[in-house]
């Protein structure tokens, strides 16, 4: 048990659900491989990774830490204290926007067209301005709300002074 | 091995919300989209009678095994409609809570070092598998309900055995996480960490080797605010992909789902999968000249009018797509067990029918005794009273209770009862 532990790391539980599952992965892994354009697909698999950990990761960290600089200040240091901190009221419907685009990408973007109106015999160039309105829906609703809560923030803020 | 600066290293990571807690709550919830998900998946498979004929879309018949003791079923009639529909629906639903399980476990494939042990190592390989996996088969599956074919790779099974590599990786992951969970949840309480609104809001004890911060930065937002962005991303991604299951006028909500536009209020006007120009069907093959020819113990040619004056019937029956889509319309047309009794194909027969449409991998398809000898399997050529579109497969098209849309085979030319 411990020499175990010393070699491998861990318990032989560990290693035994390692090799249990493993055998799963594995044998999609071979039957890919064995299939036409197998090495097309493990290109889309790898990109799949990078795609995600390389490219869209740093993309919106980086675009949040723009909103957090210019809405918040830096990260990490001192905050400006305001009654209604206007960064969520940008993040969240920017981030559902994005849900939607990132899901239906192929259909807003017009990537899939031709394919779209050949195979439905529907129009798909309605969806870029469909996205478009649910974006600004998102966007309105969430200022309508800021708008009420910074309106009562300040009457409070007001009343507690003159009181 | 010097410790490389940035993500590697362990300040990088500031968001005082990433923590055990965090990624249990959301596995929690992901979890049982997955399951569903994976369950219907493998169940579409088995709609599709994979050991008749060549009706496996995975080439070879798949795993080679016939795992599915079981003949597809026709009852209920929209038993496809309802399976795909979870697929796509489940599927659709877990994506903003597997794009936030990522973020908050992206620390994790930063780690230094990256060996310590064989363990540690196998573990981490899996997590490759597991990122990997789990955006290869969502991605390929949005791509085939949206009819977008990026990669030269056949779906089906691209998709079907990425699905091994993801959800092994994944029952690692769940096996090894577990233990974490039920700490995070015993010391944090389930949903206790739901109530702390923003200036409540603490990052998690920082402990070496999970992803609380070790140098949390003051919070902006708090995790309620987070986690009910994310359940109003997928509740919203959930109602647009149910929209084109459900059908009728909730359709409209699919919003940008595909097959959510109504087509206009005529009998032919309901959701076609493939176009007849798309399929290539050229007017001459459906004009006076077209035949049903007939397979079984004899060979018989029928007119169309020849099968319309047959005994027929009306029923109102579903097409689920494997696309996530689906229709409910009421079908006339002869039933496929006169039309085997007409050929005089023997008890128990199977019957391949084949389309006027060319190299399609749908267009034929094999249907099992059992779906033959349902009352309300049918060679329609009417729907809703009127003849059917060249769209909805005029002069006449297969449809049967349960099965997936493709073996509702449109545009018959001729059908071949035989004994399996």
């Amino acid at each position: 048990m411990t020499r175990m532990r010393e070699l491998y790391g861990s318990s032989q539980l560990h290693l035994l659900a390692v090799i249990v599952t493993m055998s799963f992965a594995l044998y999609g892994t071979i039957r890919i491989a064995q299939g036409s354009d197998a090495l097309n697909t493990f290109i889309w698999f790898g990109g799949a990774i990078v795609a995600h950990d390389l490219i869209s990761f740093p993309l919106y960290s980086g675009l949040n830490l723009i909103a957090h600089r210019s809405l918040v200040g830096p990260l990490g240091g001192p905050t400006a204290e305001r009654a209604v901190p206007l960064i969520n009221y940008v993040r969240v419907p920017t981030i559902l926007s994005g849900f939607a685009l990132i899901t239906w990408f192929p259909l807003i973007l017009g990537l899939t067209e031709h394919n779209y109106r050949m195979k439905s015999g529907l129009n798909p160039d309605i969806f870029l301005g469909r996205w478009l309105l649910l974006t600004g829906a998102l966007f309105l609703g969430s200022a309508l709300i800021y708008a009420v809560r910074l309106r009562r923030a300040t009457r409070s803020a007001a009343s507690r002074e003159s009181a | 091995m010097r410790q490389p600066p940035g993500p590697f290293r362990e300040q990088f990571w500031r968001s005082p919300l990433r923590g055990p807690w965090l990624a249990s709550i959301l596995g929690s919830a992901l979890l049982p989209l997955i399951v569903i998900c994976a369950l219907t998946g493998f169940l579409s498979q088995a709609a599709y009678n994979p050991s008749l004929g060549d009706n496996s879309p995975l080439p070879g018949g798949g795993i080679g095994i016939n795992l599915y003791f079981f003949s597809w079923p026709t009852s209920p009639s929209w038993i496809y409609a309802l399976t795909q529909g979870l697929h796509v629906i489940s599927g659709v639903m877990a994506i903003p809570l597997l794009l936030v399980k990522l973020w908050a476990a992206m620390p994790k494939l930063f780690e230094w070092p990256p060996f310590r042990s064989l363990a540690r190592s196998l573990e981490r390989a899996s997590l490759v598998l597991l990122v990997g996996g789990s955006i290869f088969v969502f991605f390929t599956g949005l791509g085939n309900i949206q009819i977008w074919y990026p990669w030269s790779f056949s779906f089906v099974p691209a998709h079907y055995y990425a699905a091994f590599i993801f959800l092994g990786a994944l029952a690692l992951h769940v096996t090894l996480k577990l233990p974490v969970v039920r700490r995070a949840f015993r010391e944090e309480g389930v949903v206790r960490p739901l109530r702390d609104d923003r200036a409540h809001t603490r990052a998690e004890p920082a402990e070496h080797g999970t992803t609380a911060p070790v140098e949390p930065a003051p919070p902006t937002m708090s995790r309620r605010t987070l986690l009910a962005t994310v359940a109003a991303g997928s509740a919203g991604l959930g109602v647009m992909a149910a929209a084109p299951v459900i059908g009728g006028p909730i359709r409209e909500l699919a919003l940008l789902a595909p097959r959510g536009q109504s087509l206009g209020d005529g009998p032919n006007d309901f959701q076609v999968n493939q176009t007849a120009k798309a399929a290539a069907i050229r007017p001459a093959q459906t004009g006076p000249d077209w035949r049903l020819v007939l397979e079984g113990a004899q060979r018989v040619e029928l007119s169309r009018e020849e099968l319309i004056s047959m005994p027929h019937c009306t029923h109102d029956l579903t097409i689920g797509c494997v696309e996530g889509w689906s229709t409910t319309q009421s079908w006339t047309g002869v039933r496929l067990r006169e039309l085997a009794s007409l050929a005089g194909a023997p008890k128990g027969s199977d019957v391949e029918v084949v389309s006027l449409q060319r190299g399609d991998g749908f267009n034929h398809a094999v249907l099992s005794s059992g779906q033959i000898a349902d009352d309300r399997s049918l060679l329609a050529f009417k729907v809703n009273g009127a003849d059917l579109s060249l769209d909805h497969g005029y002069p006449a098209r297969v449809i049967v209770p349960g099965a997936p849309g493709v073996h509702c085979t449109k545009w018959v030319k001729s059908m071949t009862f035989s004994q399996a």
